[in-house]
């Protein structure tokens, strides 16, 4: 049996995709404590959400092993689902239904019902500032009420671990300013978050520890400051370029 | 359970707002039910599959005429008197050229009066007799729509030989009779002692000796028969219910883009549990689409002139075919839906197979009007099992034991396309 102290524990995990000439995953390893706000950092194409679909599930690894606290993905799947959420980098929402029906079917898919589910959708449109526009089509909403729903969608099991796949492109800094705060209470109560974003300087805010991965490995991890002082770095961005190079990834 | 129930339901939310999704389930194969119907049964009508409908213009107004509609006005041919718009012989073959009667048939003026006078002259005495001058014919005359398939048409010509037939032997039988009752009065010849009796010697020969049973008395008496409304409204209700295939497809693919599919994997519900609950909305579509286009048929119809759809023996098998057509057409759509990788994609192979699928299955032109090659290879097209097996029900009146095998073939298709899938998913 796996120690449970960890929320999220990848072991060397290798993911090949076809025709590619690296794997995208060599050897990953990753141990994400409970109650911890953990980013996972990297350029483009250096395997951030392949590592993030392999620990939540949407992809099997080739080889290696993935717990998720203590639970092995491939025998306890459904206990697994019940207490993770993953907040896709995409919006995913029907774009025809409310923001209502969509939390709704969202909580319903959760196996929640009743009283329980029209309290958890109260309290979910409250952290998105939504109450207003809740019965809006979310085709006619703002980006950044978009992104807000995206995130809270992904609330209403109250999750033990969070997944978040760069929850902030593409909105004004009113709305990510919203979100961190939520972020930061959501982890306050006790929920694991594992963060991957290109936003350096919003990693080192919110994340009490930060990995940074290269070619499908992880080449560097830590508290933001202890890292920043070993390295002689006087910003992230300046370790960051330091870690992964300056040449441009997606070329 | 519930979980499938919600999915049903958010599906039905999704397309109750997608106009343009319900003006192609619903308007597009109840149009074409009604277009394709109407053109089949001007096709049919110069075919022969359905009663053909004849103009008779009776400008004898005497015996010969109305004999003659006796005789012609039978199960098949429906003979409709002229002389209100069609007053003369140029109107009528008009009328017929035009296309709004398959046959035209004129009876002339004075044709009783020829008739008789050709009997008299034929059983006159020698003496009485004028060799020298010819008989004049009754010339019936007869118009054919030049669109009339040939054997209908020698089929028609045929009926009315023998109908002239049968008028001119009855009309001799009863002078014969007239004679010989004249000569055994002269000679004195007692009835019994006749090698023909005299009185009722007509009802005697003329009475039939053949009998000729048609097959097509085995049909139970209820089923409709063929027409082209029953072939019609089950053929096209079967296509819209198999185009809901590209629907289907269309929203698994947006989820996949939109990375909902993401989302909903990382929740507590199976992939299966996923399928159901689409499969199940567009079934409960299927079966709308259905309902209207029967509704369409039973009530619309008559009012166009055509007959009125009807189901009278075993509805719950219709409803049978309809339910395992439709799963089999919405699990084509989440196979489509897994396998394609965009919508356009998805679209074109979706309308492309559906179309080809009918066209084999029987759909647009009946099974048994294709050539050989192409009724051996119906058999490969799920629309001809659902086809095949609602006709046998409406038209033959087969039984569902009699059906079963189309029906295993629509539930073993399902079962493939699910698998099929599944497996596309996990690659």
């Amino acid at each position: 049996m796996n120690d449970i102290k960890f929320a999220v524990e990848a072991r060397g995990l290798i993911k090949r995709y076809k025709n590619a000439d690296h794997p995208a995953l060599d050897s990953f390893t990753l141990k994400v404590s409970q109650g911890e706000f953990f980013g996972l950092l990297g350029p483009n194409g250096a395997g951030k959400t392949t590592a993030l679909s392999i620990l939540c599930g949407l992809l099997p690894p080739d080889d290696g092993t993935v717990y998720i606290l203590g639970m092995a993905p491939e025998q306890q799947a459904t206990k697994i689902k019940q207490i993770l959420s993953v907040v896709p980098q995409e919006i995913a929402l029907y774009n025809k239904l409310t923001a209502r029906e969509n939390l709704t079917f969202f909580g319903k898919m959760y196996g929640l019902r009743g009283d329980r589910l029209r309290a958890r959708i109260k309290r979910c449109l409250e952290i998105a500032g939504l109450t207003d526009s809740a019965d809006q089509p979310v085709s006619t909403c703002s980006g950044g009420i978009r992104r807000r729903l995206n995130l809270v969608a992904a609330l209403l099991n109250e999750p033990a671990v969070l997944f978040l796949d760069e929850p902030t492109v593409g909105i004004d800094a009113q709305s990510r300013r919203l979100i961190h705060r939520q972020l930061q209470t959501i982890n306050r109560q006790g929920t694991t978050i594992l963060y991957t974003t290109h936003y350096l300087e919003e990693a080192g805010e919110l994340c009490g520890r930060i990995g940074i991965i290269d070619n499908g490995r992880l080449i560097e991890e830590g508290r933001p400051d202890d890292l920043l002082s070993t390295s002689n770095s006087r910003t992230l961005d300046e370790l960051f370029l330091h870690l992964t190079g300056t040449q441009l990834r997606d070329a | 359970m519930s979980r499938i129930i919600t999915i049903a339901g958010k599906e039905l939310r999704l397309l109750g707002r997608d106009r343009a999704g319900l003006l192609v389930l619903f308007l597009m194969p109840a149009i074409l039910v009604v277009i394709i119907t109407l053109v089949q049964t001007n096709v049919m009508q110069r075919s022969g599959l359905v009663k053909t409908r004849a103009l008779f213009l009776d400008l004898d107004g005497q015996a010969v005429g109305s004999a003659l509609y006796k005789l012609l006005n039978t199960e098949n041919l429906h003979l409709v008197g002229g002389n209100k718009k069609e007053k003369t012989a140029f109107d009528l073959e008009k009328a017929v050229r035009n296309g709004k009667y398959q046959v035209g048939i004129v009876v002339p003026k004075g044709s009783t009066k020829i008739l008789r006078r050709n009997i008299a002259h034929l059983f006159a005495k020698p003496a009485q007799k004028n060799e020298k001058t010819p008989l004049e014919k009754v010339r019936l005359k007869v118009f054919f729509d030049p669109g009339i398939m040939p054997g209908l048409r020698a089929g028609i010509t045929a009926r009315l030989q023998m109908a002239v037939q049968t008028l001119s032997f009855e009309a001799k039988f009863s002078a014969l009779e007239e004679v010989l009752k004249k000569a055994s009065a002269e000679l004195n010849v007692p009835a019994e002692g006749s090698p023909l009796p005299a009185a009722g010697l007509r009802e005697l020969l003329v009475r039939p000796v053949f009998s000729l049973s048609d097959n097509a008395a085995t049909v139970p008496s209820k089923s409709g028969g063929y027409n082209p409304v029953q072939q019609n409204v089950i053929a096209w209700a079967l296509f819209g219910i198999f185009f809901t295939a590209i629907p289907i497809a269309g929203t698994m693919i947006k989820e996949r883009v939109s990375a909902i599919s993401d989302r909903l994997a990382t929740l507590p519900v199976t992939p299966l549990q996923l399928f159901a609950g689409k499969i199940a909305a567009y079934v409960a579509v299927c079966l709308c689409q259905f309902l209207l286009i029967a509704l369409l048929g039973a009530c619309l119809f008559p009012h166009l002139g055509l007959p009125a759809f009807t189901v009278t023996e075993n509805p719950a098998g219709i409803l049978l075919i309809v339910l395992l057509s439709s799963l089999a057409a919405c699990c084509y759509g989440i196979f489509l839906g897994t396998a394609c990788k965009s919508f356009e994609q998805a679209s074109t192979i979706g309308a492309t197979t559906v179309v080809a699928t009918a066209a084999i299955g029987g759909v647009m032109v009946p099974v048994y009007a294709m050539p050989d090659i192409m009724q051996r290879i119906s058999i490969i097209s799920p629309m001809n099992w659902g086809l095949n097996a609602g006709q046998s029900l409406l038209m033959r009146g087969s039984s569902l034991a009699a059906i079963s095998p189309d029906l295993y073939r629509l539930a073993l298709f399902c079962l493939l396309m699910i698998v099929l899938s599944r497996l596309q998913q996990n690659r």
